[in-house]
């Protein structure tokens, strides 16, 4: 086992890094592409700190709004329950069965995994 | 690609040269403009000799960028429907020549006047000295929105256009969601509340369709240029007022509802005396609700670009991470 220091703060030193001392001496025209730069590595960062609690959170609401039954699960298989629960949950989205009844817990669900999603895509969006 | 390569600016002087019926035109500067994911934008100055137009000149040369969205027309189209917009006197820059002999440079381009100002959006929400009178720009950008939605259908010069109204967008972009490998409940919401809210009658005018801050130039604080008309078409004249007010273009503006750089009635209010359209406090959430789910499908386009392989690009990837915040802002519009 050597994985320390983690992914997370690998990225964050390596983020400061560029900021700090590379961005400085970039040259005008690359400046936006070392801040894009900057941007992915602290999703990443974010992302790999969130782990999977969210997802596991998301899937426990789908599977509340589509009345089905929670199976325990992680990893891929937690990703690709995720992706079916969506599919079925879009589909009933589209046919009307969300307009009047269970509206307000769908957009609960939808703006919970909106706030989730944006913690690590872009935290501050959420302040605004 | 490099337009600046020696054998491409050689090949670019003599088509220039014959386009302008010029003796002799010789490039000065080549350079790619910043943004456009979907165009490439070059400026080119360049001097010409004889003809009709001797002396020194800047120019922008447009091109596709290798990303081309699916949506947007293609260079020739866009060509033609600058030629309608310059004369129409809508703010376009006035197109000059349109290339589409891929031997010139490898893809179709066309060159237009290159107009003073900025476009950046960053930079025109934030830096109150490049806009001194916010409440004046809003004006001159209704007025000009005003004039560009008088203009209906049929008009000989854009046949090709197609016709876009809030029920067909929704279809076409149901049908982009199907082709994707994972289902976005939260954009399918957005185009159920959309198609239950759908105006029974709509209007058919010219629009423009990218009518926004950072696709228009600031200079000396008034309105300089509009330009992106590559996604023009005839549709509901509302769909541009509810894209210019939309969250996501309001840049650094974000409590300044009418492109993030004015209040709503400095720009409803020209709008209305300059159109003859009141637009309700409903119509305009409804398009703002279409123009959350529209970016959000380009986005999704633009970041499956990138992961196709198609066009490798970090500002394409990142793209596609501002879905969530399109979905945040059309739950909060539809509540």
């Amino acid at each position: 086992m050597n994985d320390i220091p983690d992914a997370p703060e690998l990225l964050a030193i390596a983020r400061s890094t560029l900021l700090d001392k590379l961005l400085p001496r970039v040259p005008e025209e690359l400046r936006y592409d070392a801040l894009m730069i900057a941007n992915a590595m602290a999703i990443a960062a974010r992302e790999n700190t969130a782990g999977d609690t969210a997802i596991l959170a998301e899937v426990v609401r789908l599977a509340a709004l589509l009345k089905e039954q929670c199976e325990p699960r992680a990893g891929a298989e937690l990703r690709s329950a995720r992706s079916d629960l969506n599919r079925r949950l879009a589909a009933h989205i589209r046919a009307g069965r969300f307009d009047d009844r269970d509206r307000t817990a769908l957009l609960d669900h939808l703006a919970q995994t909106a706030a989730g999603e944006l913690a690590v895509s872009n935290p501050r969006a959420l302040e605004a | 690609m490099n337009l600046d390569a020696a054998d491409t600016r050689a090949r670019l002087e003599s088509f220039l040269r014959a386009a302008a019926g010029a003796d002799a035109v010789h490039i000065r500067h080549l350079y790619r403009l910043s943004g456009g994911a979907v165009q490439e934008n070059w400026a080119l100055d360049a001097d010409m000799a004889g003809g009709t137009q001797p002396g020194p000149h800047q120019w922008v040369l447009r091109t596709d960028a290798a990303a081309r969205v699916a949506a947007s027309l293609g260079r020739s189209d866009e060509f033609h429907i600058l030629q309608f917009a310059h004369a129409a006197g809508l703010h376009a820059p006035e197109p000059l020549w349109l290339c589409r002999d891929l031997a010139v440079t490898g893809r179709e381009f066309f060159v237009m006047q290159r107009l003073p100002g900025i476009a950046s959006g960053h930079r025109v929400t934030r830096d109150a000295a490049l806009v001194p009178d916010r409440a004046r720009l809003a004006c001159e950008l209704a007025e000009n929105l005003a004039r560009l939605h008088a203009i209906h259908p049929p008009q000989s010069k854009l046949s090709f256009l197609a016709t876009m109204h809030a029920r067909d967008n929704i279809a076409h972009y149901r049908q982009y969601l199907d082709q994707l490998a994972d289902a976005h409940p939260a954009l399918e919401w957005g185009l159920r509340w959309c198609e239950v809210h759908a105006p029974d009658r709509e209007e058919t005018t010219f629009i423009h369709r990218d009518y926004r801050t950072g696709n228009y130039l600031v200079h000396e604080g008034r309105l300089a240029g509009v330009l992106d008309w590559e996604f023009a078409a005839f549709g509901n004249p509302l769909e541009d007022v509810g894209w210019i007010f939309a969250k996501c273009w309001r840049f650094a503006g974000k409590a300044l509802p009418a492109g993030g750089i004015a209040e709503p009635a400095d720009f409803l209010v020209p709008y209305r005396l300059a159109s003859g359209r009141t637009v309700t406090p409903e119509a305009l959430v409804y398009w703002q609700v279409m123009a959350h789910v529209r970016w959000a499908i380009i986005a999704l386009q633009q970041a499956q670009r990138h992961l196709s392989g198609v066009e490798r690009s970090l500002e394409l990837a990142l793209t596609g991470r501002i879905v969530a915040e399109l979905e945040y802002e059309i739950i909060a519009l539809t509540r």
